[in-house]
């Protein structure tokens, strides 16, 4: 508990900044909107598009003369910036303590290995649950002057709680690679450059009907925005690789951190 | 410039800079080679945009992507070469000094009789050396992948070069706007945080304004000042926006050895 308390302090200015920058960028992206609102012109020049450029373009998904497809678009940035936060939450959180060279003062404290590690996780997830937050009550308030109608709130939710999945995966991976990772150097190195590949993957994907089968190396492409508007439901499978992979990443933290030779 | 610091502080990022070039060029040639099965599709959609108005092609920042040619889809590619190669100059940039606080060695360092504008210039320029070689990895491999994959088609070359030459600036940028912020901040504990956001944050901040319609902010990010599909299509720089950048980078400059002259250095007993 007081491990849990004492990393909730540590990482509180981390959040703050962290949550001014997704601020920033929620509002910047809504005050776009104004352009777009109920603007026939914008729709008509859309309807005249023919089927094939707007597939390539992955616009046929959204309106962006409505609130909830301007939203669907930026969903992909928003999931980016908090995938990244929750990542390097995660890998920081286990080996800043070797970095800082605190980590024989913490591990000789009478409690287990496991419960640091539980203790450590528990934090990093309040800390990606609060960014999730600002996300959120950032959107209800610069959307709010739009008067958006239920179904976009529903649309929001539903984000929420992908973006919250997408947090989940890369916080996981992250503990692991803190636990797992010899040098504690590289386990912010590592989670950087799985976080550029699955992101440029997810981008790859997109381009050739033939790469599809890349979308399933990457979370970026497990929760599709345009699919959450239209159908407003997960796609199962998603879901479960998703909860495979936070549990298998979990179980290897606790795994190789109890059974890991620490540096000092 | 002192040798003895500019060595060491070159081998320390060697590994590195080894990683980043080999990444890049591997980022690169992935690409690349999906041009072939793009490019087919790429001109029926071509056809298909040519009847429509410019205004239109504007608006929704489509008027100068053009799949179908090879510069045109390399320029595409090269976007995602940006985002490695400012996440690597910004990771240099706020670790450059601030390492030296963290792992206790300041006081060593600046006990030496080396003045500290020597270690910053020694420092500086064995970062850019290293962001150099990468530089040049980018180089032989753009050429490499784009005579690899582009089949029969013709290219300008004068445009390539220009978007490469671009390189250097862009990464300076970063180099010295991760430098400036670390010695603006009291600490640094880890660098990865810092070097992703400011990079990552640039990069959604010019994807935003590419999609979601142009306003003022997005003349801060230096990939709108060497935004590649502009200087692929019109093969020059778009001035007004890189004189910005060039003018961060001097403030950046200055403000780092004024700052770092007159820095308070905690000692770690």
């Amino acid at each position: 508990m007081n491990i849990f308390i004492r990393e909730l302090r540590a990482n509180f200015r981390s959040l703050l900044i962290w949550g001014a920058i997704v601020i920033l960028f929620v509002t910047i992206g809504i005050s776009k909107f104004s352009a777009y609102e109920g603007n026939p012109e914008m729709l008509a020049i859309l309807d005249q598009m023919p089927q094939a450029m707007l597939e390539a373009f992955n616009m046929n998904a959204f309106n962006l003369t409505t609130i909830s497809g301007f939203f669907g678009v930026m969903f992909t940035y928003f999931a980016l910036l908090a995938s990244i936060s929750a990542a390097m939450w995660g890998s920081d959180i286990i080996s800043k303590e070797e970095r800082n060279k605190t980590v024989e003062f913490s591990l000789t404290l009478p409690i287990t290995r496991s419960r640091v590690i539980t203790a450590k996780a528990l934090a990093a997830l309040v800390n990606c649950i609060g960014l999730l937050l600002i996300i959120w009550g950032a959107s209800l308030i610069s959307v709010a002057q739009y008067s958006p109608d239920s179904e976009f709130y529903n649309f929001l939710s539903l984000s929420m709680l992908a973006i919250f999945i997408m947090q989940l995966i890369f916080l996981a991976i992250g503990i692991f690679l803190g636990c797992a990772m010899k040098q504690y150097r590289r386990a912010g190195s590592v989670a950087l450059a799985l976080l550029l590949g699955t992101y440029f993957m997810s981008i790859i994907s997109g381009l050739h009907e033939n790469l599809e089968f890349l979308k399933y190396l990457s979370p970026f492409k497990y929760f599709d925005a345009g699919v959450l508007l239209r159908e407003a439901k997960f796609d199962p499978t998603f879901v479960a690789i998703s909860a495979g992979i936070i549990i298998l990443s979990m179980v290897g933290a606790y795994l190789t951190y109890s059974r890991r030779d620490l540096y000092i | 410039m002192n040798k003895n610091i500019y060595k060491l502080e070159f081998n320390m990022n060697l590994q590195s800079v080894i990683t980043w070039s080999a990444a890049l060029a591997v980022l690169l040639f992935i690409f690349v080679s999906l041009f072939s099965s793009i490019a087919t599709d790429a001109e029926l959609l071509n056809e298909m945009m040519s009847e429509f108005p410019e205004e239109l092609l504007l608006a929704f920042g489509m008027d100068n992507m053009d799949f179908s040619s090879i510069l045109g889809f390399f320029s595409f590619s090269f976007l995602f070469a940006q985002v490695c190669l400012a996440i690597q100059a910004a990771y240099y940039g706020f670790s450059l000094v601030s390492i030296e606080e963290r792992e206790l060695t300041a006081d060593f360092l600046l006990a030496k009789p080396v003045g500290r504008t020597q270690i910053l210039t020694s420092k500086i320029l064995a970062a850019l050396s290293g962001l150099l070689i990468t530089n040049v990895v980018v180089w032989i491999s753009s050429f490499v992948v784009i005579q690899l994959f582009k089949g029969d088609r013709t290219y300008d070359t004068g445009a390539l070069i220009l978007l490469l030459l671009s390189i250097f600036v862009f990464q300076l940028f970063f180099l010295s706007v991760g430098l400036v912020i670390s010695l603006l901040v009291k600490r640094v504990r880890n660098v990865t945080p810092y070097a992703m956001a400011l990079a990552f944050g640039m990069y959604v901040l010019s994807v935003f304004g590419d999609m979601l319609g142009e306003s003022i902010f997005e003349n801060i990010t230096p990939f709108k000042h060497f935004d590649p599909g502009y200087i692929i299509e019109h093969a020059s720089y778009n001035l007004p926006l890189v004189s910005i950048s060039l003018v961060v980078i001097v403030l950046s400059l200055v403000g780092s050895y004024l700052l770092y002259n007159r820095r308070n250095i905690p000692a770690p007993v």
